[in-house]
This record gives structure tokens, sequence and C-alpha cells, in this order.
């Protein structure tokens, strides 16, 4: 009996994928679409040839050997040299240039004669990506200058070379950047926006399925295919779904690891797993919403702005103990959060399982959360009401 | 004559917005909640005392000297001192920190002796701000401490203090260099032409909905020509979104202290073919809608794209040319460069000719795609329906049954 309940309403549910194609274009071609849309955007990996000006005052042959060396950098392009403060400040306002470096008047005397000039470099942090670069370039041939300086002030007097050396740059810092040792942008910043593109598919997917019974008012038939069953019904309709989005997602992360080399510093079946738990945690939290309102519009904006919100709210960017308190509780309601953090445990660290536990315990409660709560859908679903 | 038409259009959308709630949620309060909501996610704009911990191999008053200064510093804090490297991984696993440094053995010794002095930072690498924090501290400090010990040496043999060529950044455009102020700006124009493209959607929707209970035909819609019903659209949207326009791109800024050296003449002036071009899109785009409810599925995906189009987080000149050219054709990526050039640089219309005349470009453009979906595909599509129900007065009704999994 229970045998044919199930068949039944996992019959309706594949129907019902098959007849309206928005469903294909929304589980399938869509997230792979824009998966190799963010990962084709990004694919040279770092911020470089920036866009700067110059501005020269000083004309001599030091300050020429500095704009020399600027442009040799792979951090900056000079596009323009201008002949004055105001015309590289229109060429920023333009948006012609992203900044400028200014050596001042009588740079080279200045600086022979140890009244210690300055050098500013002007950065439009409005671009924020491209202004850090910026200023590791602008930074770097400033220090340049003054060791060059420096270093031949030191040997007129007679110092050794190791002297100077020492003596210039007491203090070799090394910076270790385990994961993402060339600071690639795109493993940075893919490796968390497109789980996050693919959950907010998974959630307007699914709220949208289970919106359609209660505006069709059809949610009394599709409780009968299943005996009246909430679960069976709920079981029929978001299986097959979760195998779509489970072999979708299986392919993404192929995408990711295999033709882009994202780090991936573990056990290959702990992503396999974790993208599984993630289809299955955000179907559950979209019927948790749904479960909570059961009204097709508020459901689904419910959804949406919650998976519109999380790209923000999780912590990619801002990290999350910079945030306030409250913005950082609400990022850790959604389930791509703790996909993020075992994304960085496992992928990126290659750290112990052990210190990922709670997180893919979190995948596996959100998908429990929804069943407790499933009697006031159900109530819904037998007097369905539409507003529109 | 079609001046009336058009009239007539302008209206009856107008009721037609004012009447329906969803579309309501679009066209004002998502405007006046959204761009709020996003700004205090991001408000905090800085990452300050982000948690480190050090490993002292050396235990002299110099390296106790070096982590005093590298506490004192806005970025990073010390959380505390680890035995060993094998411990201060422990606390990084656990999230107890997000950083190491670690000072080895000969590390003052070194100084001492006139060599090179090392010093080795592990940071997390989750998150580029992170890294970006305990990178400049740890810089800064180095610096700092390394011109001291540099004036210490060359004193008794040359008279200068530490460095000979001073340098100075001055940021611009974003003087707290934080990322609310570089984001949001970027963010805000978007909101205004997503939320308008998912009204125009969902109102299309319903008309639809209306279209397939009566056998094809509208009963809210106005007998109209294509080009008038297009632009009477066109005009309702502008009416309307004249206050979301002005809120969204001059007191949003205002109330989180955003950049805003802008003039608001300007910005309404950039902001006038922007709000025409995207209506003209919205209409357009709108063709694909069969539901009020699917524009969610459809839209707000798009979203996201988007904003990476602007260039926000990769900048617009290295990007390949497709994606360029993509960028181009949506009138949000013009908006954008403009009115952040304007807040941030206070830059004035006549500097940012090239988005506001490529925004002009845009509206006849988009215009003439909204004339042809309307008059060659919507009206079409109505016709065929009419046609159909003429015939078998249920058919629409079956066909919807069959979508949902029933018969």
């Amino acid at each position: 009996m229970i045998g044919k309940y199930i068949w039944n309403s996992f019959k309706r549910g594949c129907i019902q994928l098959v007849r309206r194609p928005m469903y294909f274009l929304l589980m399938v071609i869509l997230p792979i679409l824009c998966c190799w849309f963010l990962m084709d955007l990004i694919k040279d990996g770092s911020v470089q040839r920036v866009p700067v000006g110059i501005v020269d005052l000083d004309n001599s042959s030091l300050s020429r050997q500095i704009s020399r060396n600027l442009n040799g950098f792979q951090q900056v392009n000079i596009r323009h040299r201008y002949n004055n403060f105001a015309e590289a400040r229109d060429a920023v306002q333009r948006g012609e240039v992203l900044g400028f470096f200014l050596i001042p008047e009588s740079l080279e005397e200045d600086a022979l004669g140890g009244r210690q000039p300055v050098v500013s470099y002007y950065v439009n942090y409005a671009y924020y990506a491209p202004a850090s670069m910026q200023y590791k370039g602008f930074k770097t041939i400033s220090l340049l200058v003054n060791g060059g300086i420096v270093q031949a002030a030191l040997r007129t007097v007679g110092l050794r070379n190791e002297t100077i050396e020492s003596a210039l740059v007491p203090y070799q810092t090394h910076i270790h950047m385990p994961g993402n040792p060339f600071i690639n942008y795109n493993y940075y910043l893919n490796g968390t926006f497109v789980p996050c593109f693919f959950s907010l598919f998974i959630l307007l997917v699914t709220a949208f399925s289970l919106g359609i019974e209660l505006k069709s008012g059809l949610s009394r038939q599709w409780l009968r295919t299943a005996g009246d069953s909430m679960f069976l019904a709920l079981v029929g309709k978001l299986v097959p779904q979760t195998v779509l989005f489970t072999a979708v997602g299986w392919f993404i992360q192929w995408i990711m690891y295999r033709c882009y080399d994202f780090p991936l510093n573990c056990n290959p079946w702990n992503m396999l797993v974790a993208m599984f738990l993630l289809v299955v945690a955000n179907q559950s939290f979209a019927l948790l919403m749904y479960c909570f309102v059961p009204n097709f519009r508020y459901g689904t904006m419910l959804c949406t702005l919650l998976g519109m919100l999380s790209f923000s709210f999780t912590g990619f960017s801002l990290p999350q103990e910079s945030m306030y308190p409250w913005v950082e509780a609400l990022g850790f309601s959604v389930p791509v959060k703790y996909y993020f953090l075992i994304m960085v445990d496992q992928a990126l660290n290659g750290i112990d399982l052990y210190y990922s536990r709670y997180y893919y315990a979190a995948l596996i409660g959100f998908t429990i959360l929804p069943m407790l709560m499933s009697w006031h859908l159900k109530k819904e679903c037998m007097n369905p009401v539409y507003v529109p | 004559m079609w001046f009336i038409q058009v009239l007539k259009v302008c209206g009856r959308e107008l009721l037609l917005v004012f009447r329906d709630e969803g579309v309501v949620i679009f066209f004002l309060l998502l405007n006046a909640v959204y761009p709020v909501f996003y700004a205090l996610i991001y408000n905090p704009e800085v990452v300050r005392d982000e948690r480190v911990v050090v490993v002292d191999d050396n235990r002299t008053a110099m390296s106790r000297d070096f982590t005093r200064r590298l506490d004192a510093t806005q970025e990073v804090a010390i959380v505390g001192y680890a035995a060993n490297m094998q411990e201060a991984q422990e606390a990084m696993h656990r999230k107890a920190c997000y950083g190491i440094v670690y000072f080895p053995r000969d590390f003052a010794q070194c100084v001492g002796r006139g060599e090179q002095a090392h010093v080795s930072l592990y940071c997390d690498m989750s998150v580029m701000m992170r890294y970006k924090a305990m990178f400049t501290a740890l810089s800064n400090v180095s610096q700092a401490m390394g011109n001291e010990r540099l004036a210490a040496v060359v004193e008794p043999v040359v008279s200068m203090s530490g460095s000979i060529v001073d340098n100075r950044q001055v940021p611009v455009g974003n003087p707290a260099m934080g990322i609310a102020s570089a984001v949001l700006l970027f963010i805000l124009p978007l909101v205004l032409q997503q939320s308008m493209v998912l009204g125009i959607a969902m109102l299309h929707g319903g008309s639809i909905e209306r279209r397939r209970r009566n056998g094809g035909r509208d009963p809210m819609a106005v007998e109209a020509s294509p080009g008038a019903t297009v632009i009477g659209k066109m005009m309702c949207h502008q009416i309307i979104y004249v206050l979301p326009v002005i809120y969204v791109l001059h007191y949003v800024p205002l109330m989180f202290g955003f950049p805003q050296y802008g003039n608001l003449l300007h910005i309404i002036c950039l902001a006038v073919p922007f709000v025409i071009a995207v209506s003209f899109m919205g209409q357009t785009l709108s063709a694909v809608v069969n539901e009020r409810e699917s524009v969610f599925l459809l839209f707000v995906f798009s979203s996201v794209v988007f904003v990476f189009l602007t260039g926000v987080s990769w900048p617009r000149y290295l990007m390949s040319r497709l994606w360029r050219v993509v960028g181009d054709c949506v009138p949000g990526t013009w908006m954008v460069n403009g009115y952040v050039l304007m807040q941030t640089n206070g830059s004035t219309l006549y500097q940012v000719q090239h988005p506001y005349w490529m925004l002009w470009i845009q509206v006849p453009v988009m215009f003439i795609l909204a004339y042809l979906v309307e008059r060659y595909v919507n009206r079409r599509r109505y016709r065929s329906w009419i046609a159909a129900s003429e015939d078998n007065p249920r058919i629409l009704t079956r066909i919807d049954l069959a979508k949902n999994g029933v018969g």
C-alpha cells in the first residue's frame, strides 16, 4: 500500500519536472551557465596592470627613472603622463585612470640635499581590488627609490654591502598563504560564490514547486496521491529534484576542482558529501520557510531574500568576526554558511574531518527541522488559499 | 489621439500597480528596505583586531617589542602565545585565531650581528580581507622598526633620520578605505534596476494569468497600439520611480555616511535615461514570464550576474571582450559606473558624459526591442489564445492543469 503511494507521488513529482521546461532551465542549464560565467570572468586569477597615471613635476633623471621602473611593475600600467595635478585629478574623475603617482618639484635636488622630499600616490578606493594592487605597486617603488639613494649614500661613506643590506631591511617578513599561495582571486571568490549561487537556485526552485501546488489549488489532490501523508507527498515531490540537483552540483564541483584546479586538499568524498548535504539542506530550508509562511508569494519572497543576502551576511568578503553580532548570527541561519566553512576546512586548508564535525551536523540538522513543522504546511494544503 | 492612448495606458498601469500588493512590494518596499539592510551588513567597513597567535622561539626584548607593536595596530590583536607551531596550528583549526606569527630562535641575535632577521606570518586564506589586514599590520610594524634600526646604524656616519625620500598614500574617493563605501555604491543603482524589472515582469505575469482565465482577453488592458502601450507603461514607471531614485541614490548614502560628493541634480539627470531604458528592458524581458511568481525564478539570479558585470569585484578592464560587451548592453553597468564616479570623486555630469551618452543610446535600442516584442510576440500570442478558446473554451485551463502534473 505504502509502496503504491510512494510510487504515485514520485511519478507526479517527475511529471511536473518534465512538463515545465522552466525547471530544466533553472535546475540544469542556468546553474551551469552561471558557474561558467563566474569562472570565465575571473579566470586570470589576480588583478594586474591597473590603469594609472603619473605626474612628473621634477623631470630630472631620477624622476624619469622612477616612472620607467614603475611601468615595469606588473601591478600597474601607466596609461598617461599628466602635466599637473589638476589634469590627473580630472582623469580620475572621468574614470580614465584609477589613480596616479605624483613626483614633486625638485625631488632629486631635495633628496640629495637631505631635505626629505615626499612622493605621494593618489589611489581611488572606490574600486576596491584594483586599489589594493595599485597601493602595492606604488608603495614598493617608493621604498625602492628611497633604498637606492640610501644605499648610494652609505656606500660613499664606506659601509660594507652586507651591512647596508641588513641596515635597509633589518626585518625580513615572510607571508605564508596555505591553500592559495598565489592569492588567486578565482579560487577565493568562486570557491564561495558558486555554491552560494547554486543554493539560490535550489531555494527558488523548491519554493516555486511547493507554492505552485497551493496556487493552483491542487494541493489536496497532491496529498491524496500520497495517501494523505505529508511526508510521502514531500518525498515524492522533492526527491527527483534532489537527484537532479546533486548531479548538477557534483558536475559543478568537477568543473571547479578538475577543470579550474581549485585547491582540494582533502579526500574528494568530503566535498561530494558536503555538496549532497547542501542540496538537501537548502531544499529543507525552503520547505521550512513554507511551513512558517504557507503562502506562495511570501514564502518565495523569503527564500529569495535570504538566498540573495546570503552572498553578503555569510562572510565571504567581510569576515564574520568583523560584522555586527546580529548579522554574524544571521549568517549561521542559512545552509550555505556551513558548506563554506566545510570548504575552508577541508578543501582549502585540508585539516582533520574532526574540526568540521559541527558543520556537517548542522547541514543534517537543517534536513530534520522541517519534519517537525510539516503539520502546519499540511493544514494549509488541505485548505489552499491563493493570495495574488 | 495617439497621445491620449498613451495617457490611458499610463493611468491604467498606475492603477494596476497600486492594486497589486506584490508589485508595490517590489517598486516601493524593496527599494526602501533592501539597501538599508545591505548597508548594515557591510557597515563595519574594515577589519579590526583580527585574532593572531604568536609563537616566539626567541623570547627577547626585541621579539616582545615587535609583538606589542603588532598588538597595538588597528588591524591585529594578539590573543595569546603558543608554545610551538603545533599548538598554534591547533588553535587555528579551532578558529581561535586566523593567523600565526613566528619568531625563529635567532631573531634578535641576527639583528645584533648586523644580519637580516626573519619573521613569518601564516594566515588563513578563506577571506581576503583577513589576509589583507594581517599583511598590512605586519609590514607596517616591520617597516617602522626597520626605520628606527636604520637610523641607529647610520646616524654615526651620515646625518639622516631613517628615510631620504618619504612616501605618502592619499586614498581618494573612499577615504575610509572601507568595503561598505566601495561595494554599496555599486549595488544601489542595481537595486533600482532589478526591483523595476521584477515589478514590471510581475505585472505582465498578472496580465497573462487574467488572459488565461478569460479566453485570451485581459479585461484590465486598454486598447492601444503597441507603441502607445510600451511608452505609456514607461511613463508610469518613470512617475513611480521619482521617489525611489532620490531615496536610494541620495538618502541611503547620507544615512550611512558613504561618499556623497555627487551633485544631486547631476545624479538625477543621469538617472532619467537609466529609468527609461530599464523600463523598456523590463518590458522586453517580461515576455518570458507566464505566471506572476515565475519572476522570482527567472530574474532574481540575474542580479548577481549584473552585479559582477558592473565590475565591482573584478574590474571591467580585465574582463574578456565577451563579458565586456554583455555588460555594455545592460543599463545598470553604465549607471553604476557614472554614479560611482560622481559620488566618490565628485565628477560632474560633463565628466561622466561617456556613460551618460551610452544610457541615451540604450533608450531607443531598448524601445525598439520592447516594441518588437509587444507587437510580434505578445500580441501574436494573445490572438492565438483567443482563436484557440473560441474553438474550445476550456483549453487554456487544461494546459495549466497539465503543467501541474494532472491529467
